[in-house]
């Protein structure tokens, strides 16, 4: 059975009196550890769709299931423990607390995952350890690079162990050689891990060489699906 | 997310806004400042105002009077109660009467209330002081079982005397006080006044003049008066007695303001001539017979006997007033006083709670892309919303700390420049504040009240940010 799977899936937001559909009849599925990538250009809904995967957004229409739940049948504190232990999420702007090194930030989810005071320095300096920056941990993000960031964004995600891996353009606010290494280590996440990755990304190129299956997106919908054989 | 975690989370926060924090504590600090020492300075007054009555053992003291008082309706001015209490028929305070008052279960001792003015001298100072008559028995209640030095009169008919403390100031005397001596203002030196110890007062002779009306002296006295050049009908009578002690000053306020300076022996004191009017009571009572009392003393074993005794006493149809009947009322009083003083300090830390609010949402507006990712990673509404709640406890907490030290602070200055510049010289240091557990405990509560209702707002706000909007916020 499908880890994820949408059927008929659709948001709508509302400006004044105006719905703007972002998402319409979105209907896929997604299994455990598959790479699966989302593509498509800027407002074409692969953001949002993420977003109701993530449970950081509520879906207008259709259904979602999760691990075999409805997300939609969710409460507002099931969804923020969905957020908190079945998926971890990165972002192209990176999103880490500017004022925390990094192993605060990385320990900030620790702490919203119920992880003892004792443990979690350890479980951290792990984390950042294992995406190599075992020696930057008392770094501000202002004093880290784009790339290092997106590490200790990855680790944050980590943090407590997600059974997916949510990436809305991990790449997009890098150069092409920190991008490769950042995508290196999604792939050895997928591969070595067997941690399910979706990710969202206008780069098709990227995206093929690296995804299991891709969906593609167009004005809400999804216009085409293709599987590793026929991407390769 | 538990509760120690959310503590360290709220101080790391506001450590952030250093300054900000800063000022918006400062604000608590002060409103929980004007308030503890606004109610300290209400409780302070009460504390004093009570604890004067109790070292006098006045709250197990009833006055009997020979006709039923109502006090309260007096006081209130009302002239057709005055007037009742003229006209009702008095029951006479004889000795028999004295000694059935003694009998009632209950009551410890009772005594006449005589008290007498006279001209005195002690140790060539002369002054006019109020004399008060009591029985030897007394010494064992308070205030009499607190002597500053020597020992009380051994029995009703002695040729001794007992001085308070605080009348050797009409005497010019001021007293050493553990080898320290008092320091003599200018003023001090010119009226000659004296430091010596209280041990040297006692055996002293003092002389005393008192005045009683002289038939044979009346009609002259008229006629004196037809000629404008007026003469007294009196009589002047000397007597000399000692000092066996001198009583300590009871309380803060001292107590002379509630009976007289010099405590005599009972006997001695009716055996000494003097004006028929011996205490407020007589106005009371017009048909004033000789060998009756104009009002009875009666001490009682123990306050929860007071009204046994009271109704015992009514019983006679005799007058009877306590004070322990007024302490509701002095209570409400200073209940009100309280209020009046707490409502001001509570303004100032209201204005302070607006101070919080301000912060917060400020807070709020700076961090809406933290409690984006916060939210991202698992935060939930309740988590967000408790995370705001403490820290606008810790400020509430850490002001109502500091806002304690300032009140405090405030009190201890106030009482410092009021016993330096306003009491005069040589009176013992009085305490107008007092800062009892539960204006501690309360001063903790309240401040931590209004932080709390002051975040509500904020905190609620906090938590219903969309993550999705608040992820995108700059």
């Amino acid at each position: 059975m499908a880890l994820i799977q949408t059927i008929g899936l659709a948001k709508t937001y509302k400006k004044g009196k105006v719905d703007i559909p972002a998402l319409h009849d979105v209907t896929f599925e997604i299994n455990e550890g598959e790479f699966f990538s989302i593509v498509g250009k800027s407002g074409s809904g692969k953001s949002t769709l993420l977003n109701l995967i993530g449970g950081l957004d509520t879906a207008s229409a259709g259904t979602i299931v999760f691990d075999s739940k409805d997300l939609r049948k969710m409460s507002r504190s099931e969804l923020a423990n969905h957020r908190r232990f079945s998926v971890g999420m990165i972002f192209q702007s990176f999103n880490l607390v500017k004022s925390r090194n990094a192993l605060e930030n990385v320990e900030l989810a620790l702490i919203f995952g119920g992880v003892p005071r004792n443990l979690r320095r350890k479980k951290a300096t792990d984390l950042l350890t294992q995406v190599g920056l075992g020696n930057r941990l008392t770094h501000t993000p202002d004093e880290l690079s784009g790339g290092e960031n997106q590490r200790v964004a990855i680790a944050r995600a980590l943090a407590n162990n997600p059974k997916v891996l949510l990436a809305d353009e991990p790449t997009g606010n890098l150069d092409s050689e920190t991008s490769k290494e950042i995508i290196e280590i999604l792939r050895d996440l997928n591969k070595n891990h067997h941690l399910t990755v979706i990710m969202v990304t206008h780069d098709l190129e990227t995206a093929e060489i690296i995804s299991d299956r891709i969906i593609r997106m167009k004005d809400g919908k999804i216009v085409d699906q293709l599987t590793k054989t026929e991407v390769l | 997310m538990n509760f120690p975690d959310m503590i360290i989370l709220a101080f790391s926060n506001l450590w952030r806004t250093k300054l900000r924090t800063l000022l918006t504590t400062l604000g608590v600090v002060i409103g929980i400042g004007a308030l503890t020492s606004m109610v300290s300075f209400g409780t302070g007054m009460q504390k004093n105002v009570t604890d004067a009555f109790k070292n006098n053992d006045l709250f197990t003291s009833i006055t009997v009077t020979p006709k039923q008082v109502n006090i309260d309706e007096i006081a209130s001015g009302s002239v057709a109660e005055m007037a009742e209490t003229f006209k009702q028929e008095s029951v006479p305070l004889t000795d028999s009467m004295l000694m059935a008052i003694q009998n009632i279960p209950g009551v410890e001792m009772a005594y006449p209330n005589m008290e007498f003015p006279a001209r005195v001298t002690l140790l060539g100072d002369s002054t006019s002081i109020r004399f008060q008559a009591m029985p030897a028995a007394i010494k064992k209640f308070k205030p009499f079982n607190d002597m500053l030095a020597g020992s009380f009169f051994e029995n009703d008919t002695s040729s001794s005397v007992v001085i308070r403390e605080d009348a050797l100031w009409q005497f010019n005397i001021r007293l050493e006080k553990e080898g320290e001596k008092p320091i003599l203002s200018k003023e001090d030196s010119v009226k000659g006044v004296k430091i010596i110890s209280a041990d040297s007062i006692l055996g002293k002779t003092i002389r005393i003049v008192s005045l009683s009306v002289s038939a044979s002296k009346i009609p002259n006295a008229l006629f004196s008066m037809l000629r404008n050049k007026p003469e007294m009908p009196f009589d002047e009578t000397v007597t000399l007695l000692k000092v066996s002690g001198i009583l300590k000053k009871s309380g803060p306020f001292g107590n002379r303001g509630f009976s007289g300076g010099i405590i005599i022996p009972i006997g001695t004191a009716q055996k000494i001539p003097k004006l028929g009017f011996s205490s407020v009571y007589d106005l009371l009572d017009t048909k004033h017979k000789a060998g009756t009392y104009s009002s009875i003393h009666v001490r009682i074993s123990d306050l929860k006997k007071m009204d046994e005794v009271k109704n015992a006493l009514k019983e006679m149809k005799v007058g009877v007033f306590s004070i322990a009947d007024q302490l509701s009322e002095i209570k409400r009083a200073f209940l009100i006083l309280d209020s009046l003083l707490g409502a001001i300090g509570a303004i100032a830390l209201i204005v302070a709670g607006l101070g919080i609010i301000n912060t917060m949402v400020m807070s709020i507006l700076e961090r809406t892309r933290e409690i984006g990712i916060m939210k991202a990673i698992g935060g939930s509404e309740n988590e967000i919303k408790m995370i705001f709640f403490v820290e606008a406890a810790v400020i509430g907490f850490i002001g109502a700390i500091f806002g304690l030290i300032l009140g405090w602070i405030v009190t201890k200055i106030a009482t410092f420049v009021m016993n330096t510049q306003f009491l005069p010289s040589g009176e013992d240091p009085v305490n107008l504040f007092y800062f009892p557990i539960w204006l501690i405990l309360g001063a903790f509560a309240f401040s931590l009240i209004i932080s709390l209702a002051a975040a509500l707002y904020p905190a609620t706000r906090a938590a219903r940010i969309d993550p999705v909007k608040a992820l995108r916020h700059d």
